[in-house]
This record gives structure tokens, sequence and C-alpha cells, in this order.
């Protein structure tokens, strides 16, 4: 088996789609739920191995704190105490708003497609 | 369906202890349970339906009842049995269309956790199915205007209530009050939200002057309300009820997140703000505000999105264990970028009497 295939988002690609394919259509109704469920997971965390949530959180915190300081935590109570608003940071709603569309890349992008339909 | 595998807090098997207590209750000679059937739904606690043989006093014979338990865990926000149980006595003697409340108890002895007993109603709650009704078109608008008149009944309710005392009153605006209690509730939960610090700011420089308090369901919304052939038949979930302000429930029902995807019909999808709000007008002869909707809105999607990481939170530190809740958690960005998108909407409109925001 070549390393490739042993890749972890390899991995989780072939398992989501046999889930797809063979598993969910046969589980009985009472357990459909529970499946649908473990699909969206494993999709999620697929999205998120593509995309690591380091890389993410840069791109709203380097513009505001500079490179590589800053914290999702400190950007939280700096918001809360004022000390970071839209007078301080004049783009700050559209980083915030461009996180959570990559956010929701990884999350839910079917909502985000209905979102800007 | 939640938490499919979870263990079970109400054993009907062994509901000896039940039955003598529930006759005592509602002063029968006897209450025998017959039939006991786990109903779907229920993020918070268990609902059974009862079925009852009952010899003696003013309910004698065949009853079909709810059993309502406490879950093992509870989100701080949320009432106990006993709370909502008055809550709901309240917003039934007021007329609202609610399950009769028939007895409550407080103890986890009983059944292993504290529960009330209410009504059975018919009709089905599925608000995904409800707003892809085929027939809706030819209901939908009577419905938005029933569930406005049933708002203006339960906002009737006002402090002081002797028996609602255990409800905050808040001191400050209701708004202002709701965005203190949400950065605490935010607060417990693992996840740092920059962006709902972001929306909770806002709506706190925005907060509207105290109004007039009244009984606010705190959770009214598509999914929380029974529907038979296109009719109400009852509002259920009472556990979020409070004091606040009544463009409250309304903006809670209009808020994007509860339209299950047919965003046209703003009245929880199902119909149009006019005929909510034309439904409320008429039975409580009080204006809504239509002007103060978009915040009320904005102040729901921030709601909601703390209280899904409330509910995800009790997957990562609750010591509940269950993917559903976790997902739930994991559903706050979608209710964040909805506050930001109407706050972007409502500043666009004041800059430019246009609406503007394309989100």
């Amino acid at each position: 088996m070549t390393e490739a295939v042993m890749q972890p988002a390899a991995l989780l690609s072939i398992a989501i789609e046999t889930l797809r394919s063979e598993v969910l259509a046969a589980l009985p109704p009472d357990r459909r739920y529970a499946g649908a469920m473990i699909a969206n997971a494993l999709e999620v965390a697929q999205r998120g191995l593509e995309a690591p949530t380091a890389e993410r959180v840069r791109q709203l915190l380097d513009p505001i704190y500079g490179a590589g300081r800053g914290s999702i935590a400190w950007l939280a109570r700096d918001v809360r105490s004022g000390e970071v608003d839209d007078a301080s940071t004049g783009e700050l709603r559209d980083l915030l708003i461009a996180d959570l569309r990559r956010e929701l890349m990884i999350r839910n992008p079917r909502f985000l497609a209905s979102r800007s339909a | 369906m939640a938490h499919a595998t979870r263990p079970r807090t109400f054993d009907p098997s062994d509901s000896g202890v039940l039955e003598g207590w529930l006759a005592r209750q509602i002063g029968a000679n006897r209450a025998r349970i017959t039939n006991a059937e786990l109903l779907s739904g229920g993020a918070i606690g268990e609902n059974w339906r009862l079925d009852v043989d009952v010899a003696g006093g003013r309910r004698s014979g065949r009853q079909t009842w709810v059993l309502r338990t406490d879950a093992a865990t509870r989100m701080a926000m949320s009432h106990d049995r006993a709370d909502e149980y008055a809550c709901m006595r309240a917003a039934y003697e007021a007329g609202v269309a609610v399950p009769e409340p028939i007895a409550v108890s407080t103890e986890r002895e009983l059944i292993g956790a504290p529960f009330m007993i209410v009504g059975m109603l018919q009709g089905s709650a599925q608000g995904r199915k409800l707003v892809r009704d085929p027939a809706l078109a030819a209901f939908g608008e009577a419905l938005a205007g029933r569930l406005g008149e049933e708002l203006a009944k339960l906002h009737s309710v006002q402090p002081p209530r002797r028996d609602l005392g255990f409800l905050h009153v808040p001191d400050q605006s209701p708004a202002r009050a709701a965005v203190r209690q949400l950065r605490a509730d935010l607060d417990k939960c693992s996840e740092p939200r920059p962006a709902l610090e972001y929306a909770l700011a806002w709506l706190d420089r925005r907060s509207p002057p105290a109004a007039g308090l009244v009984l606010v369901h705190g959770d009214f919304r598509t999914g929380n309300y029974l529907v038979e052939a296109g009719m109400l038949t009852g509002i259920l979930d009472w556990e979020f009820a409070h004091w606040g302000d009544r463009h409250e429930d309304l903006g809670w029902l209009c808020a994007r997140c509860w339209r299950f995807g047919s965003d046209q019909l703003e009245a929880g999808g199902v119909g149009t703000r006019e005929a909510l709000y034309r439904g409320y007008e008429r039975q409580s002869r009080i204006t809504v505000e239509r002007a103060a909707m978009p915040y009320w809105e904005v102040l729901a999607a921030a709601r909601w999105a703390v209280v899904a990481l409330l509910q995800g939170e009790r997957h990562l530190t609750g010591g509940e264990r269950s993917l559903e809740l976790l997902l739930t958690g994991m559903m706050a960005p979608e209710m964040e970028w909805d506050a930001l998108a109407g706050i972007e909407a409502i500043e666009a409109i004041e800059t430019t009497g246009m609406k503007g925001s394309s989100r």
C-alpha cells in the first residue's frame, strides 16, 4: 500500500464514499438520521484537513494584530471591551465576515451557497 | 430523532410509583398506565405518550397525556420542568393554545428525573415538512395570522405575577439585559467567537429603550408548534419563557434561521410577516413596530448562535457525549453570518435609505 493511500484525507474520502453509496440507504429508518450525521461529520473533517484552522485564523488576526501576533481569544475579548472595533480597525466587520466565509466553507458550504443565492 | 441510543430516564415497565403519585395529583382513586411510547424530538428532555386509565375524580376515564422529563444535563438558560410548567399554566389560563398542564414533579426519585404531565395534542411539529407542504399556499397566511394572535394572548401575561416569581425581572432595557445574559452564557463556552462578540456589541449599543414587560415564549418558532390539517393546535417547549419585550418573540419567529429555507415567507417559512403582525394587532390592539423588527432579528440570530454553542458544550464539557449536540454547536457560524448580514443591511438602509446587503 502506497503512502498516498494512507493519507488521512484519502482514507476519509473513500470512507465517506462507501458510507453514502453502500450504507446509508440500507440503514433502518430509525438509524438514517444518525447515519446522515456521521456522513456530515466526516465531510466536515475532510474539508478541515484541506484547510487547516491555524492558517485560516492568521488571515483574520494578522491585519489586526500584526503577523503572527494575537489569538482568537484575544480578539473576542478586545471586541467585547471595545478595544478593537470598526473605528480602530476600519475593516473589522469585513474581516470577520471573510473569516466566517472561510469557516463555513468547511463547516457548511451549502449554507454559504444559500446565502449567496 | 434525538439521541436514539442514549439511556432513557423513564422506565415504563416500572411505573407503579408514578401511577400512585399521579392518582393523588389529579384526585383520582386510581391511575393505571396502559401504554407508554417514546416520542421523537426533545433535544433537551424526553417526551413519552402515556395512555392512562383513570378511575374516580373529574378526569375519570381513558386519558392520553405526554410525560416530559428533564434531560441528564440542561442548558443554563432553560427552566427546569416545574418552572416551565408554571409558564405553561400561565399561558393556558391566558387562553393560549398550549397543552393542558396536568401535574408536575420536582422529585428525582419518582422516575429518575423531574417531569411534567400535560395534555396530548394532535398535529405535527416538523418544521421542515411544514414549510414544504404543497397545501401551505392555501393555509399559510391564516396560520401566520393565528400565530400572531396566540403571541398577543401570551403577551397579555405581564408582571407582577406571584405564580411566576421565579422569573427574573430585568432592571434595564430587555434587549440590553438579553445581551448581558448572552455574554454570560458565551463565557461558559470553550470556543471564543469574535463575530458573535461583534454582533453582541452592536446589539448593546443599539438596544431600544425599556418597554412594557410581557411573558415572552423565548423559542416561538416553526418546529415548536403543532399543526393539524393546516390549523394550529398547540405551542410547545416553554423552557425558555421569560419577561421581555413583545418584539422579541416576533423577531425570533421571523429570523431567517427559522424559515427552514423558505426565505420568501418571512414569518417562520409559513406566511408573510404582515399576516403575522396583523394577527398580533387584531388580538392585542397594539401596533407592531415594523421598523424595530430588523434589530430583534439580529438579536435572534445572535441568541440562536449562543444556544447552539451551549448545546455543543453539553457534549464538549457537559458529560453528555452526542454527535447531534456537537454538530448543533458547529452551526454557530451560520447564525453569526445572518447576524452580521442583518447589521450590514440595517446600516445600509440607514446610510442610503436602500436595502443594501447582498449577503
